[in-house]
């Protein structure tokens, strides 16, 4: 179906719909609630967006006085996108307050890191070689002829073959009138020719870029000659079985007889799994998958790799190695080709992993001038700060509430998660929006900071995240484990529960969100910085489809500078490992990247206890941090 | 050759709190300076030493504590009456018997004997709860609804349990103990809970828990001391006073409760200097009422504050 792109402002957010989809529902796919007591009927008139660039076509004006259409006025209900459009949405017309959100940024910056590397060397490649046959006077071997050509004509050094590829190379070369395509695999230093083919009735190839997260792990499946994304796949990181943070998973690794091997086998099947939805979902053979980068912090890399993680753990925390060799993707058990070669990202210590190399590198924080903070808030919450003159980092531990685990009803931001949330005044009423419009069957992180942050608004929690005494609200109720609150009754939701959030729900997200602004606080107090001084702040993480930085300032979770300063870039660490994926260029720049950050140790000093508990508040023990909160 | 005194200039100083209704209604706090540097600034109000009351006969003390009340220890309004012959600025008034193990009484029952206290002395009265979060939240309300118009200190209340605490004490017009785990950010983030429930802030007494000597007192110097610079910088949400629960500290100490031995000497002076060393010390840091258990020990703990207030010759 093809599809169109509608450009929401002031918030500056952009969708893709299908055509043939109205403005509203181009609105509820980006995040923006409208007004519509009709229910998109065009009778109340109450959506009204005003058309700033490119063409609408109007099933009628509805209630709009005419010198209000002549301006460009229209009901959002009404009115289909023809091709591109910009379209103004009014406070008025919003069913909730404004809001800055920030939206996953597919365009600009990082798109465009893509296509700039479409033309360079994927980690896998083919490359067409035309060979001189052989005469009485230029006997070389075969495969020296093959070697000499990639190197004087091509211009691929220190190339090395496999032994199977040797065995049938004679009559392959012959067969193909000399010219072939041969197989590149790019390993540490050298390239390796895994194959030596006819030019004719080539089979795809496919890479795979993967994230793995400690709560929760990604794949994307990526066409290595066009560069493009022919499949995504996410689920939960069966590791979790084995607890819930990486010391845990680190103690059981050691110490339990077997444990090293289970964590490896957990996180194997976990990417297994993805691997065999997306070649099913494609119809592809697994065997085209020739190339594996993953993302992952050190501890998650460790496991994976079944390397010893126990000293990640134990002080002066040293990891066994930042920058683990390619490994074959036989040996590590993916279903993958078997030659194909498992390639990790480059880490700097044992708390700041490949990662965050990645992330650093995709938000092009280390090529900025200005002073630029990058917060990854995952399990781990993991933040770099910097410009291209010095890079400092620093990680914290944050627990995975914000991806959607350890609170009663959180989940993975897809669809049917509660993206966003507007509690009214009282706890009386509940306004959401769920991702694709499903009904709601949990909530994710974007819809945490939002009801965090909208709970204190509305009175229901105090600044120590305290459910208040004595409210008359149904949604305040008694529970198992002590107060909750009722975001969606089960009659509303996708699996016919009550959407709840409990007390201990709240502390949790309380101390998540405490954990990332302690430790900026810490990582900018080593440096004797302000939060003031930070003119750029890239968030990446797994809350969903975009977050409300004012709502994420209101909790007191970023820091209170200007909106603008913001951007989302989602999860980066996926993106970092498909351009790496794509390119030996980016390969290299994230490895001096990786290089070029120090490591500041948190655990060392009580400076982030002070700031940990400090942060334990809505917004902030110490107010003054968020004067713009108290501007109203 | 002349020696140049520095000092230190402050921008703000600690909130005065007024406790009891009486004749001797007393003040406490105000200071614009650390505490007895009278050469640098105001300290218009001497610390304040308080003597404590049980509302059950105490088990476990020794003869030379409880001699000291033989007679009125069955009887809590005698005994608060002694406390006030001793010299105690305030009584402090234990409801141990609240406490669900150790009888569980009801909060009328509570009432009661605190009114009878009130009515016994002129002094300040402050009333302690038995510890247990939900069991104070139900018993001081009613104390506070009893005592009403008395302008007691009640506590403690802590993050869990302060909303009910805090409506008493509004309703009843008293003062309250915020009460935090040895933390300068929770006892800062008690005080925003509770100021938001439009209480004043200068009806507000901060307990930080404090440790005996040796007992880690320093965690408890150290917390105080930037509770009085926070306060004298300009942090209004620091700048309550402090009251030092030092009795229930000092008498549980080992050494104070160990018997006469030849290698520790005799129990009777350990122990008085147990607690009074962890008074006076804590008082250096920057508390205002210090409660402590034998009258002894408030002798001695108030000659050293009428010491330390005169003024310095420089």
């Amino acid at each position: 179906m093809p599809k169109t792109k509608v450009v929401f402002l002031p918030d500056d957010v952009k969708v893709k719909v299908s055509r043939g989809q109205t403005i509203l529902q181009a609105a509820a796919k980006a995040g923006i609630m409208l007004r519509g007591a009709c229910g998109g009927g065009g009778s109340c008139g109450r959506c009204r967006v005003q058309l700033r660039k490119g063409g609408l076509s109007s099933a009628g004006t509805g209630k709009l006085p005419p010198e209000e259409s002549e301006k460009g006025w229209v009901l959002a209900c009404r009115s289909i996108p023809e091709g591109e459009v910009e379209v103004f949405i009014p406070e008025t017309s919003r069913l909730v307050e404004h809001r800055v959100l920030l939206d996953e940024r597919q365009s600009g910056l990082l798109a465009a890191t893509a296509e700039d590397f479409a033309d360079t060397a994927p980690l896998f490649r083919r490359q067409v070689v035309k060979l001189a046959a052989p005469t009485l006077a230029d006997n070389r071997d075969d495969g020296g002829r093959l070697l000499w050509a990639l190197e004087h004509e091509y211009g691929i050094v220190n190339t090395r073959f496999s032994r199977q590829v040797l065995a049938d190379l004679p009559r392959t070369l012959r067969e193909s009138n000399w010219q072939v395509a041969v197989e590149l695999a790019a390993v540490d230093g050298f390239f390796e020719i895994q194959g030596v083919k006819p030019t004719t009735g080539k089979d795809p190839v496919f890479g795979l870029a993967v994230d793995i997260g400690t709560t929760t792990a990604a794949v994307e499946l990526v066409d290595l000659e066009t560069g493009e994304v022919v499949g995504t796949a996410g689920t939960y990181n069966r590791q979790a079985a084995y607890g819930d943070d990486v010391i845990t998973r680190i103690i059981y690794a050691a110490e339990m007889p077997g444990g090293r091997a289970k964590l490896q086998e957990a996180v194997r099947e976990t990417i297994n799994g993805l691997i065999t939805d997306l070649i099913n979902a494609r119809q592809i053979d697994r065997n085209d998958i020739r190339a594996v980068v993953c993302a992952g912090n050190t501890t998650m890399v460790h496991l994976f790799q079944g390397l010893d993680p126990t000293f990640i753990r134990l002080e002066p925390y040293v990891p066994s190695v930042n920058a683990p060799p390619p490994v074959r993707a036989a040996e590590l058990g993916l279903e993958v080709n078997p030659t194909a070669w498992v390639y990790c990202l480059p880490g700097v210590a044992s708390y700041v992993g490949g990662d965050i190399t990645g992330g650093v590198w995709v938000t092009r924080l280390s090529a900025t001038e200005e002073l630029s903070l990058f917060l990854d808030i995952g399990t781990n919450g993991e933040i770099v700060l910097g410009n291209k003159e010095w890079l400092m980092a620093c990680a914290c531990s944050a627990g995975p509430a914000f991806e959607g685990s350890g609170v009663s009803c959180g989940m993975r931001a897809v669809p049917g998660a509660i993206e966003a949330i507007r509690v009214v005044d009282g706890g009386f009423e509940v306004i959401y929006n769920t991702i694709e419009n499903k009904s709601p069957t949990g909530i994710c992180g974007s819809g945490f900071i939002d009801l965090l942050s909208s709970l204190f608004k509305a009175g229901v929690i105090d600044r120590s995240g305290r459910f208040v005494q004595g409210l008359q609200t149904p949604r305040v109720r008694g529970g198992e484990e002590g107060n909750e609150f009722v975001v969606a009754w089960a009659g509303e939701t996708g699996n016919g529960a009550d959407i709840t959030v409990t007390q201990a729900d709240l502390q949790n997200l309380l101390r998540a969100k405490a954990a990332v602004f302690a430790g900026v606080r810490t990582l900018l107090a080593s440096l004797g910085l302000e939060l003031g001084a930070v003119q750029k702040v890239f968030i990446a993480g797994g809350f969903g489809r975009f977050i409300n930085a004012r709502d994420a300032i209101m909790i007191g979770m970023l820091p209170d500078v200007p909106l603008e300063r913001y951007k989302y870039v989602g999860n980066s660490a996926l993106k970092a490992a498909r351009l790496g994926l794509l390119s030996q260029k980016a390969w290299e720049e994230m490895k001096k990247i990786a290089g070029r950050i120090t490591n500041v140790e948190l655990s060392v000093g009580n400076k982030f206890m002070e700031e940990f508990v400090s942060a334990l508040f809505l917004p902030h023990t110490d107010v003054t941090l968020f004067s713009s909160l108290q501007k109203g | 050759m002349a020696v140049t005194i520095a000092k230190e200039r402050w921008s703000s100083k600690c909130l005065e709190v007024v406790l009891g209704s009486g004749l001797k209604q007393i003040k406490i706090g105000g200071e614009t300076t650390l505490p007895f540097l009278h050469f640098e600034g105001e300290m218009p109000n001497v610390p304040a030493v308080a003597l404590e009351v049980f509302d059950a006969p105490p088990v476990e003390w020794p003869d030379f504590l409880s001699s000291a009340f033989e007679g009125v220890l069955g009887d809590p309004a005698a005994w608060a009456k002694k406390c006030v012959e001793y010299g105690a600025d305030l009584v402090v008034l234990h409801l141990n018997r609240t406490h669900p193990d150790q009888g569980d009484a009801s909060p009328e029952e509570a009432a009661e004997v605190a009114s009878a206290v009130a009515a016994a002395v002129d002094t300040p009265l402050v009333v302690l709860g038995c510890g247990v979060d939900e069991k104070d939240a139900a018993v001081l309300p009613e104390v506070a609804n009893a005592l009403a118009g008395k302008n007691c200190l009640l506590g403690c209340a802590t993050q869990d349990n302060y909303k009910s605490i805090v409506a008493g004490c509004i309703a009843g017009g008293h003062a309250v103990i915020a009460s935090s785990p040895l933390d300068i950010n929770l006892a800062k983030q008690l005080n925003i809970l509770i100021t938001e429930m439009n209480l004043e802030p200068q009806k507000i007494v901060m307990d930080p828990s404090i440790g005996g000597l040796g007992y880690g007192i320093e965690y408890a110097y150290s917390i105080i001391e930037r509770m009085r610079t926070g306060a004298l910088m300009g942090d209004k949400m620091l700048a309550m006073p402090v009251v030092l629960l030092v009795g229930s500290e000092a008498w549980k100490t080992k050494e104070a409760k160990t018997p006469d031995t030849p290698d520790w000497g005799e129990q009777k002076k350990r122990a008085l200097l147990w607690e009074v060393t962890t008074a006076v010390s804590l008082l250096h840091a920057g508390g205002h009422i210090a409660v402590v258990r034998h009258p002894e020990s408030l002798r001695r703990v108030k000659e050293h504050v009428s010491r330390m207030m005169q003024p310095q010759t420089y």
